[in-house]
């Protein structure tokens, strides 16, 4: 078994709690370091963006959503995939170019939807996802579905056109959604300092009337607390929240990043404020659990992530014949 | 292109065997126009001038003055604009004796057919599917479609009955037996290329006034211009008599109803003989260039052949029994410059 | 109620108002489609009848907007947008090319995109060259996209209800000169659909078949009329959708006529008539050819202001007659 079932609450709320945020937390950085592997023995074609570091983000935040509510994603998506519950084996088995992959092999790892956790899609261009969730979003309010829409992004995407003209949608007809910005400092190369002329981007929901907060996005704790408040106005009709959640990517930004751009001693400042330690910390100090279970916890992420990749690495590789039949949708009788 | 063209000893009787050069009136790097003296020879029996055969310009001379030189043997070599070929069919030795050597590589002219059949045929998708389906060679359908593409109607007309196409088998053989006799003769060839602003009745009117001036070049008093035309029994030749003495616009009528009712094989009786000349214009086959032959008892015979969309090529073909390159040479460039 | 004469604008005002009533899935929203109408008047009272909700007046935002009908098309609903010149595209062109086409597919079928993008297009209102493109080979070119031209009230209507039936995104390209004037035919009541990618021949002759998409179909029926005096016949087909193109009635009449004259608005260079050229010259029909295929498109130009101008940019009625005449005249 690859997938675990979701568990909505405060990651502190009860050891189960804390057990899902830590084997979530744990899920993803494995999975992101498998890649890392799988890539670099040319078993993966193309290219792949890490999200080790960010791991407390999407799994604070999905742990605020029900399973119906949604996620756009981006190109670095592979931890909202997790986070919201998808199976390991079907994501692995995708970047292998596997029958079984979500995408059969046509997407990658740009671009994984699961509709069954809600997943609308990972995104290989930076911004496409939010309007999309806006209009997800929109049709949640006009289906009175009571869904939250959740768009993930990072801090780049924040100046493309596609952020503003969704933000202000989704601020003037009040919709059920919630932008969350992870804010890993670069996009790309270049640094937030470089690309904005405001130094909290939080600041920018101040243009679209809508309210906005900082997080320590490598808190798992303090993302769900603010998510859960953001969701909780979504559910009330009272409109969209930014989140911008500080966070860093400890991978350069795709597998040919030399980080010409940033130093050494940046990346290990980081690297010293791990997410997983930071809450093991937590369970710790409230007594949830014992330093023996994380460790079981870290152990099963692991054998989770190790039997996925043995999995999908024996599927059926995926078949041109059926391509051009992949294009449209059948119209039903 | 520039072609390289050595002047000859010329043969200017039946029995000349060599000329003396006396000498020349022309040096190394001269311009000659068409006719200007090049140099001057003395045989058995005469003395004569050899004019340029075309405008050009004296390259070398080489020969020394009165040297004993055997006809066919350069006396001097010109470079010439004009393309010059000459053959002969009369020995049992390969038949050239004298061509143009080009600056440019060109091909050796090799003893040609009356009709060159052009490879590079337009036809429209359909023709060409039919002509496979009922066994037509394409190269064998006049165009009349734009730019000189094979129509379905071109194919359509090519379908005969039986009747029809034995008087065409009738017609090829009587054309190919005048062509074969026509083979024995010495002869010799020139072209050019001309811009297009001739018509039939021009080009006909033209040739038959130059001829006019050369009763020599001719078995009969009168002038008659044997034409090729297309008919429904395939390649007619009515004969134009005296076309010069008709005013452009009778002789332009008279080509117009001629034509019509050779195109359904019905040629006035009248202007079945009597031909001294005879021309093809084959530009309506895509044939950029045809070696005429000579038919029996005629002298002369013109191609015309298509080059470009503004220029013809015009080539002329002599009966060297009794005319030599320079009349000819002379002959063509005066059809050219009448037109 | 019998069948009526209606202009296009009102013929696709009752495909809407219909599929409005057959699913409350359906919503309409762009900018100033409601209480305004629409800028060309084709939403005009729907706002009324189906309140502010439904009939969703935007702020001047393409990509926006768009990116709400894709994302709303993913969640269930049946979003129809108007963009209000098709020239505006090119705002919301990510959420078009890269988003709705492609996330059926690359999403291994696992979500899909019931949208339909509604756009005015075309030349003759003096408006200039941005808002006046024909834009159809940049939709005809993206695979994934349905790309929908009605040249008539009535096809415009059947063809618009199985537009919003379709799974798929759909571009729907109405050409402004169309929706003021009634259709030679009249407009069916009730639902009826007409199928996607399914060519229409319009008439039926021996000497010419004429392929022409939108209001370039009506310019050809002018055509047709007069040379059917000189009795030339002409065979007219209208695609109706240019993607998936049904290429068979072409193949069937070229085989019957042997000639072959297309006619599109939009500039000739990579345009999408060139794709009905191209799989001609492909197919087994080729070979029934009589002619070489003749094609009028408009000139490789910015569409310009002035009126003599702007006729001198695209085939007019003459143009297609002085072709159709040479070609059967001068190919037999």
């Amino acid at each position: 078994m690859t997938t675990a079932p979701l568990l909505i609450g405060h990651p502190l709320a009860s050891k189960e709690h804390a057990r899902h945020a830590l084997l979530y937390m744990c899920r993803i950085r494995k999975f992101e370091e498998a890649v890392e592997d799988l890539f670099g023995r040319g078993m993966m074609h193309g290219t792949m963006h890490l999200s080790i570091g960010q791991e407390a983000s999407p799994t604070g935040m999905c742990m605020a959503l029900n399973l119906t509510d949604q996620i756009t994603s981006t190109h670095r998506g592979h931890g909202h995939c997790i986070a919201k519950g998808a199976d390991l084996t079907r994501m692995i088995a995708e970047l292998l170019g596997k029958e079984i992959g979500y995408c059969g092999g046509r997407g990658g790892s740009m671009h994984i939807a699961d509709v069954d956790t809600g997943n609308l899609g990972a995104n290989g261009v930076v911004g496409g996802g939010i309007p999309i969730a806006a209009g997800a979003a929109l049709a949640s309010k006009m289906m009175k579905s009571g869904k939250v829409v959740v768009s993930f992004f990072g801090d780049g995407a924040m100046n493309e056109g596609a952020f503003h003209e969704a933000a202000n949608l989704a601020a003037i007809w009040k919709l059920p959604m919630i932008l969350f910005c992870e804010n890993n400092k670069y996009g790309m190369s270049s640094s937030t300092e470089k690309a904005f002329a405001i130094d909290n981007l939080k600041d920018r929901a101040l243009g679209y009337g809508i309210p906005s907060v900082n997080v320590d996005g490598n808190d798992v704790v303090a993302v769900y607390e603010q998510a859960q408040i953001a969701a909780d106005r979504a559910r009330n009709g009272e409109g969209p929240t930014l989140i911008v959640a500080e966070t860093y990517r400890w991978k350069g930004h795709s597998r040919s990043d030399k980080n010409l751009y940033r130093t050494k001693e940046e990346i290990e400042e980081w690297r010293l404020l791990d997410p997983i330690p930071k809450f093991v910390e937590k369970i710790l100090e409230s007594k949830l659990m014992e330093q023996s279970e994380i460790d079981a916890i870290q152990a099963e992420a692991q054998d989770q992530v190790i039997a996925a990749v043995n999995e999908a690495v024996k599927a059926k590789s995926a078949e041109p014949s059926g391509l051009l039949a992949a294009v449209f949708k059948e119209i039903s009788a | 292109m520039s072609f390289k063209y050595p002047v000859v000893m010329p043969k200017m009787s039946m029995t000349m065997e060599t000329g003396e050069l006396i000498g020349y009136h022309v040096k190394a790097g001269d311009s000659v126009k068409t006719g200007d003296v090049l140099f001057e020879v003395m045989t058995d029996k005469i003395d004569m001038e050899v004019e340029a055969p075309a405008d050009g310009v004296i390259e070398s001379l080489v020969a020394e003055p009165g040297a004993v030189i055997d006809i066919g043997k350069p006396v001097l070599i010109m470079l010439t604009e004009t393309q010059i070929m000459a053959f002969d069919f009369s020995g049992d030795e390969a038949p050239v004796v004298a061509q143009p050597v080009a600056l440019a590589v060109v091909e050796a002219p090799v003893p040609a057919p009356a009709v060159v059949l052009n490879n590079d045929v337009k036809a429209v998708p359909k023709a060409r599917v039919e002509a496979a389906k009922r066994g037509i060679d394409l190269r064998t359908i006049q165009p009349t479609g734009p730019d000189r593409t094979i129509m379905m109607a071109d194919i359509n007309s090519a379908q005969a009955d039986p009747a029809v196409r034995k008087r065409q088998a009738a017609n090829k053989a009587l054309i190919a037996k005048g062509i074969a006799m026509g083979r024995e003769i010495p002869q010799s060839s020139f072209s050019r290329s001309v811009s297009t602003n001739f018509d039939h009745a021009r080009l006909i009117s033209s040739w038959a006034r130059i001829l006019r001036s050369r009763p020599d070049l001719s078995i009969r008093p009168q002038v008659g211009v044997a034409v090729i035309i297309e008919s429904k029994y395939g390649s007619a030749l009515p004969v134009f008599k005296d076309p010069d003495l008709m005013s452009l616009a009778d002789l332009t009528s008279l080509i117009s109803s001629t034509s019509s009712a050779a195109v359904n094989g019905k040629v006035p009786l009248e202007m079945l003989s009597g031909a001294t000349t005879t021309i093809f214009d084959l530009t309506s086959y895509s044939m950029n260039a045809a070696t005429p032959l000579l038919f029996p008892n005629q002298i002369t015979s013109v191609t015309v052949g298509y080059e470009s969309a503004t220029t013809r090529n015009i080539s002329l073909t002599i009966d060297l029994r009794y005319c030599d390159f320079y009349d000819g040479a002379q002959l063509l460039d005066a059809l050219a410059a009448s037109l | 109620m019998s069948d009526r004469m209606l202009t296009m604008a009102e013929a696709v005002r009752e495909a809407m108002s219909i599929a409005f009533d057959e699913r409350p899935e359906v919503f309409l929203l762009g900018e100033d489609v409601g209480i305004y109408g629409g800028a060309f008047g084709v939403s005009a009272d729907m706002y009324h009848r189906y309140g502010a909700e439904r009939v969703l007046d935007t702020p001047i935002a393409e990509l926006g907007i768009v990116g709400a009908a894709v994302g709303a098309a993913l969640a269930g609903m049946r979003p129809i947008v108007e963009i209000q010149f098709s020239d505006f595209t090119a705002q919301a062109m990510d959420q078009i090319a890269n988003q709705a086409a492609k996330i059926h597919f690359m999403l291994g079928g696992a979500l899909h995109v019931p949208m339909v993008l509604r756009t005015p297009q075309g030349s003759g209102t003096g408006a200039a060259a941005q808002h006046s493109q024909n834009l159809e080979p940049w939709f005809a070119s993206v695979p994934g996209l349905k790309v929908v031209v009605p040249s008539n009230p009535a096809d415009a209507k059947g063809l618009l209800l199985s537009a919003i039936d379709d799974p798929n995104p759909v571009i729907f390209l109405e050409h402004k000169l169309l929706y003021k004037i009634p259709g030679r035919d009249s407009v069916p009541v009730g639902s009826g659909r007409i199928p996607l990618g399914v060519a229409k021949v319009v008439r039926e002759g021996k000497d010419l078949t004429i392929v022409a998409t939108g209001i370039m179909v009506n310019k050809s029926w002018e055509v047709c009329e007069k040379l059917a005096a000189e009795g030339i016949s002409i065979t007219l087909i209208d695609p109706r959708t240019i993607s998936p193109l049904d290429m068979q009635p072409v193949y069937e009449s070229v085989e019957k006529t042997g000639r072959l004259l297309v006619v599109q608005e939009g500039p000739s260079h990579a345009g999408f008539i060139n794709e009905v050229i191209a799989q001609m010259a492909g197919s087994s029909s080729f070979g029934s050819l009589i002619a070489p295929i003749k094609r009028l498109a408009g000139m490789n130009i910015p569409i310009p202001y002035a009126p003599q101008l702007e006729k001198a940019a695209v085939p007019q009625i003459e143009d297609i007659e002085i072709a159709a005449r040479d070609i059967v005249k001068n190919w037999r």
